[in-house]
């Protein structure tokens, strides 16, 4: 192999890795974002029909502030911990490469 | 023609004219139909639409009709695009075994991004995209893909088994389980679509202001520098949008690859 095949395959594994990484962020980070609306929606819409069957209006802005909570807590969980970002990646992005 | 346009064209609105700033609006993104059938109307962005659809079709089907071993000329630019689409959207996400959905994912890559750059093509000009209802179908399709596919490789009580958390504790596994379920069937659509919609409907209505203001503020005034000021913004503008319309084509189908994946295999 040439000098220049010799560097072309390690600049091509990371380009590859590059990519994986791209990949994987644009996925965590817009997984972050849906939990973030998703806690709002759906705590939001919970304290939305109690509060309407109670009659007490406040209870749709209590319920999206608990929503966010416990999206944030569980990002924390989930994605915040030490080492989180070394974690294993799923099976299928290491797949059968 | 849209009504800022039309002012635009009668080429009488500057200012210190008396004539208030001509400012695109939802009337922007309204066209009238090139022609009706009906209740049926044809309207531009409907043809932008298909001109889009037969131009990614024409450019494969040139490319590769009759494909060489050793490329020559268009070939030569599909198989960039091709690879392209493999090596920093497929494989990242899917590996090798995912190649079977490189046509699908080709395909939604150039659809999209041809229909995002018609905005700076002169006379059509205009990102079909904008129109939000152009992306729910592309969303819809994926969205079914991606279900069909986790229901048929993981079961349909596997699938929605692998959506939850199980590694928390149980009784904040029970106040999970709500926002997990909604953000998988409701959310991650949801934001997949109108991503693509209000980049492409914010971009076009920046071109717009701007285009729109360098002839409001042209005049034999010191309105005039602000029309030059208006005019670089313009091309600014234009430059981002070349950037932006490639970005969410390439976000889309990323997001696209990574949501197959995922059916394919449990993320949990």
């Amino acid at each position: 192999m040439s000098s220049v095949g010799k560097q072309a395959v390690p600049q091509v594994d990371r380009r590859a890795a590059a990519a994986q990484g791209r990949a994987r962020g644009m996925d965590v980070g817009w997984t972050v974002f849906g939990y973030l609306i998703a806690g709002m929606l759906a705590y939001g819409g919970i304290g939305w029909l109690v509060g309407r069957a109670v009659h007490v209006a406040l209870l749709f802005p209590i319920g999206m502030l608990v929503g966010l909570a416990i999206s944030i807590g569980f990002i924390i969980y989930r994605y915040g911990r030490q080492g989180a970002a070394e974690q294993p990646p799923r099976k299928e992005m290491t797949g059968d490469r | 023609m849209t009504g800022d346009v039309g002012v635009l064209a009668s080429g009488g609105c500057h200012i210190f004219s008396g004539c208030g700033y001509p400012a695109p609006s939802l009337d922007s993104f309204m066209f009238r139909p090139l022609f009706s059938v009906g209740s049926f109307h044809f309207t531009k962005p409907m043809l932008i639409a298909v001109i889009c659809g037969l131009l990614v079709i024409a450019f494969f089907w040139a490319a590769f009709h009759k494909p060489q071993l050793i490329p020559r000329g268009v070939q030569n630019i599909g198989e960039v695009g091709i690879l392209l689409v493999r090596d920093q959207i497929l494989r990242p996400s899917l590996g090798k075994r995912g190649d079977s959905y490189l046509p699908f994912l080709v395909s939604l890559f150039f659809y999209i991004w041809l229909m995002n750059l018609m905005e700076l093509i002169p006379v059509l000009q205009f990102p079909t995209m904008s129109r939000i209802g152009f992306v729910w179908p592309l969303v819809f399709i994926v969205y079914f893909l991606y279900l069909y596919l986790g229901f048929k490789h993981q079961g349909f009580p596997g699938y929605i088994k692998n959506m939850i958390p199980w590694d928390v504790p149980k009784p904040i596994l029970i106040i999970l389980i709500p926002i997990e379920l909604l953000r998988f069937f409701v959310v991650q659509p949801f934001t997949l679509g109108v991503r693509l919609f209000a980049n492409m409907f914010a971009g076009h209505l920046l071109l717009l202001i701007f285009i729109l203001a360098s002839w409001y503020l042209a005049s034999v005034s010191v309105g005039l520098l602000f029309a030059a000021g208006s005019f670089a913004m313009t091309f600014f503008v234009f430059g981002l949008e070349l950037l932006i319309d490639l970005l969410q084509a390439f976000i889309f189908t990323t997001l696209t690859a990574v949501y197959i994946a995922s059916s394919l295999e449990s993320a949990h």
